[in-house]
């Protein structure tokens, strides 16, 4: 007898979870990939779910590679990439995916403040290029207080690595023999050059703040920062788009998400983060 | 009732046949990695996964390094602890101290990072005047304070079991407090607190959140060999760090899940080292 009370208890939960659902069913879509692009697409997600509370969107990080990855092997309704996709990569994706620029933003050089505030407050290519093959060691001899240099290098999946590398280096995968730390997400990295004393990293130009400070480029004599001014006018060299995969064949939803992005909320979103608009 | 004998013999069937599965999924991933690689990669020291570099050699002693730090540090202040609580002082301290290292014991790796990014970096940074702090020891100090509660708790567990009367025995001989604690207590619950060892290599072996965010995930030898101040990378970083963009069937996949493979035959053969030495002894 106490089995079939228990049962029943059981049958009748079951039928209630069931009946109860379709009242809460909504749609949930997964974005996943750069951290770069994260701020923005969670932002979007807060402000979308407001207007449509039947859609909810959850975000996750991982890097540009991940996100890319995720779209391949369809982990995700939502890819975010804050680099070009690689020609393997595009293969795969060509006949099925919509590669959308949603915001353009420049890939700053960082230093420690006191590296900064020490005389080191513009850098050519070339410089910075010989700081991560480790033919530069201690910013004494790039004008800059005597300690040595902290070159941060990021995990090869990540978009600004890519973007930086190829810039700075040459090659997207380019070893980087200076380098002495690696790190991830562009909070960690935020975090590393905010603690240290003599860091030099790369970050995306809203990860800027008084502890990391972004270096202007020396561009034929020229000093330029990085700035949403020098990116709109083309004149910072590591500018890239802020990219969100969506397959062709996506449901309305998602559709509707990047319509989204892509008005005039969703680039207020993309200005107030600190990224330039593509309007 | 009938049914209890069957039940447990099909439950215990269903876990030995994960345990058999677990390994053969590592085997069958990686053995693509294996045949295009070759064994010889376990003695190389570059890994370029875009250049099709996979060498070993740097990730596995780095994971090794970070182990023999922690058991180090972990396995004496653990067993102290345990003697100390279980012998020394009242049993209400004891379950003090069991309820807090109850409470280390549950709480999450990534906490564990953080305070590792927060506190411990710079202080290893001002003390050894480190570029960042960022180091193998780094990764085996926050290794053994996360396996120290498993020892501390095994080995007051072992040292209760022991009989009272073996105590009292030993004190009517007249045995001093040192010869009693090391002839009868703690050969006696050594079996245990050994199991518990096991147990926490097992967890200090395969912890990654942690270990990634101290260790400076930097694939390179350490130079010296024996220099656990500099940046460097573990199996289980390197795992951490890559997966996520690997493509699933790539080689590049397959090498991470060789990394895997390789650390449950550490593993393994640390705990067939144990037996074999207790067998023994």
């Amino acid at each position: 007898m106490k089995h079939k009370n228990i049962l029943s208890i059981i049958a009748c939960a079951i039928a209630a979870v069931i009946s109860i659902t379709p009242i809460y069913a909504h749609e949930t879509l997964h974005a996943m990939g750069s951290t770069t692009v994260m701020p923005v697409v969670s932002e979007a997600a807060t402000a979308f779910y407001k207007a449509h509370p039947d859609i909810s969107i959850t975000v996750s990080g991982g890097g540009s590679g991940v996100g890319i990855a995720a779209m391949i092997q369809h982990t995700a309704q939502i890819g975010m990439a804050s680099r070009n996709t690689s020609p393997e990569e595009q293969a795969k994706l060509n006949e099925w995916v919509d590669n959308i620029v949603i915001a353009r933003d420049a890939v700053a050089v960082v230093v420690s403040k006191e590296v900064y505030l020490g005389g080191v407050t513009h850098l050519s290519l070339a410089q910075i290029a010989r700081i991560y093959r480790g033919q530069i060691t201690n910013w004494k001899q790039l004008g800059g207080p005597d300690a040595q240099i902290l070159a941060i290098d990021k995990e090869a999946s990540r978009g600004t690595r890519h973007v930086f590398a190829e810039a700075v280096l040459g090659n997207a995968h380019a070893r980087a023999p200076g380098a002495s730390l690696i790190s991830g997400s562009n909070n960690e990295e935020q975090a590393i050059v905010a603690r240290s004393h003599q860091a030099i990293g790369m970050l995306s130009n809203a990860w800027l703040n008084d502890r990391v400070r972004g270096i202007a480029i020396d561009m034929d004599g020229v000093a330029i920062s990085p700035t949403l001014e020098q990116i709109r006018n083309g004149h910072y060299p590591i500018s890239r788009g802020l990219h969100i995969l969506i397959a062709k064949d996506a449901s309305p939803a998602a559709r509707a998400f990047v319509q989204f992005l892509l008005s005039e909320k969703g680039q207020g979103i993309v200005k107030k983060v600190g990224y330039l608009p593509i309007h | 009732m009938i049914l209890l004998k069957p039940g447990l013999y099909l439950i215990t069937s269903f876990i030995a046949l994960l345990v058999l599965a677990v390994p053969f999924f590592l085997v069958q991933a990686s053995a693509p990695f294996w045949a295009s690689a070759g064994i010889k990669v376990l003695t190389g020291t570059e890994w370029f996964p875009y250049e099709m570099l996979f060498g070993m050699l740097p990730a596995i002693i780095g994971s090794t390094w970070a182990i023999l730090i922690a058991l180090f540090i972990a396995i004496p202040c653990g067993v102290a602890t345990a003697i100390v609580t279980t012998e020394l002082v009242s049993s209400s301290l004891a379950s003090a101290t069991r309820m807090g290292m109850e409470v280390l014991a549950a709480i999450p790796s990534i906490v564990y990072g953080l305070i590792g990014l927060w506190l411990l970096l710079p202080l290893l940074q001002s003390s050894f005047d480190l570029l960042s702090g960022h180091s193998l020891l780094a990764a085996g100090l926050i290794l053994a304070l996360m396996i120290l509660p498993l020892i501390t708790l095994m080995s007051m567990d072992a040292l209760r079991l022991v009989s009272n009367t073996q105590r009292e025995a030993g004190m009517s001989l007249g045995l001093s407090w040192e010869a009693l604690l090391f002839r009868v207590l703690l050969p006696q619950a050594w079996p245990a607190i050994r199991g518990g060892i096991l147990l926490a290599m097992g967890r200090a072996l395969g912890e990654t959140m942690a270990v990634m965010l101290v260790v400076g995930s930097l694939d390179r030898m350490p130079e010296p060999i024996m220099n656990i101040l500099q940046p460097a990378q573990t199996l289980t970083s390197r795992i951490g760090r890559e997966i996520g963009e690997a493509a699933f069937g790539s080689i590049h996949f397959s090498a991470l899940m060789a990394c895997g493979l390789l650390l449950a035959l550490i593993g393994l053969s640390i705990s067939l080292f144990a037996h074999t030495r207790v067998v023994k002894a």
